[in-house]
């Protein structure tokens, strides 16, 4: 999962829109799947920290709990219904999310249009 | 260049003891249909179906905004108000367009929200229609997502509202469309998206309305997408059979904004709707 948490860095750092709406954006995101952890830094819009876990001192802000079946199906070009969305994956019960969910909502477009760049990756390497 | 045949004109009619100038479109001739916007957004929904020549050539297509929404202003002194909608305002606003405009009972076309007051006037009111098309319309959900995220003063309610409901838009859906769509959520006045959600995630009462609708002498065609997360096909379900006689459309690739997101996608089934209402006598009185 590691590289496709790099290809999501790479793709944000060529994503002047996501950078411009996320400039105000400085935290750290927990991703979890299947009991592996990641801490995401984020500085002003860009990642510049993957850390893997799992770690009980590694504060972060919000965090989206999921596996990697669902994961795979989120980054599918035409995903199944609630597959598509973040809070999809939530209604379905593949996804929780934890932490301080209002900094989630704040900057929304910005996680879900980062967290769905694999999907484009994958369309253009198809 | 193109001219659109939508046109737009205002009128001003009383609801809950005060004025309420209304900005309404429409476009085409024959049996009235009255579109109503979902929560947060205003008429420019209903535009690919107004430009329709098709569907305009016997229908004749009526939007308007809501209070609040889209072009027509809030009530006088809403500067100290919180808007919050109700079933009651939101029936009586129906009603006072119906009447304002001579409308002998239209075709009732609402999405979202106006899927729901939809059902409740069905229930409520029917002999002032002739018949129901309920686009992503049910009986109750509660929200899955806290109401006030969307009206705090440090924070952009149209932008984190929009970005909530992307998640109801079909992956089919082409991106022009999509983003258009959203684009009403984005600029929608501080707290009516709020005051929308108030309205539909907490009041229940048309639970217990569904089983007096008539469709015998008022069809009620109900119309989902299965990528509304909101409303979602089995809450379609339930509520189309709570309601004796009422049919059912799934749409496989839209989502809870279908008329929007996905015009083409949509067109189908909406004229498969209309195809289930009832003749138009010709009747109507035209605008004055």
């Amino acid at each position: 999962m590691i590289e496709e948490l790099e290809t999501l860095q790479r793709r944000l750092d060529g994503t002047p829109h996501l950078l411009r709406l996320g400039r105000l954006f400085s935290e750290t995101v927990l991703i979890g799947f299947d009991g592996d952890e990641y801490y995401l830094t984020f500085e002003k819009g860009r990642l510049v920290e993957i850390a893997p876990g799992p770690s009980r001192k590694t504060p972060y802000r919000f965090g989206i709990l999921t596996d990697r079946a669902a994961l795979e199906e989120f980054w599918m070009p035409l995903p199944r219904p609630g597959f598509h969305d973040l809070f999809g994956l939530v209604k379905l019960g593949r996804a929780q999310v934890v932490g301080d969910i209002l900094v989630l909502v704040k900057n929304l477009r910005f996680f879900k249009e980062f967290m769905a760049l694999n999907r484009r990756e994958r369309m253009e390497v198809a | 260049m193109t001219i659109e045949p939508i046109t737009g004109r205002y009128l001003t009619v009383e609801v809950e003891g005060s004025p309420r100038r209304i900005y309404f479109e429409e476009a085409g001739q024959g049996r009235p249909v009255l579109c109503l916007h979902t929560a947060g957004a205003d008429t420019r929904q209903w535009r690919h179906l107004m430009n329709d020549a098709e569907i305009t050539k016997r229908n004749r297509l009526i939007a308007f905004d809501m209070p609040w929404h889209g072009k027509s202003l809030p009530p006088e002194g809403f500067e100290t108000q919180e808007y919050l909608l109700t079933t009651e305002a939101y029936i009586e606003t129906v009603l006072a367009v119906i009447d304002g405009l001579g409308l002998e009972r239209p075709v009732l076309a609402g999405c979202s929200m106006g899927g729901r007051i939809a059902l409740q006037l069905a229930a409520l009111h029917g002999d002032r229609f002739s018949g129901f098309i309920a686009i992503e319309a049910s009986d109750f959900q509660p929200a899955w997502y806290d109401i006030d995220w969307f009206h705090r003063p440090d924070a952009h309610g149209g932008e984190m509202g929009a970005a909530l409901v992307s998640a109801n838009i079909s992956p089919h859906a082409p991106e022009a469309e999509r983003w258009n769509t959203l684009w009403m959520f984005m600029a929608s006045g501080p707290g009516v998206f709020r005051g929308d959600l108030s309205f539909y995630t907490r009041d229940d009462t048309l639970i217990g309305r569904l089983n007096r609708i008539d469709t015998g002498q008022t069809p009620v065609h109900i119309i989902v997408g299965a990528y509304d997360l909101t409303c979602t096909p089995d809450d379609a379900r339930r509520t189309a059979a709570a309601i004796p006689g009422a049919t059912l459309a799934v749409m496989d690739e839209l989502g809870h904004f279908p008329m929007s997101e996905h015009p083409q996608g949509f067109r189908p089934f909406f004229i498969e709707g209309l195809a289930k209402m009832p003749e138009w006598a010709g009747l109507g009185r035209e605008v004055a």
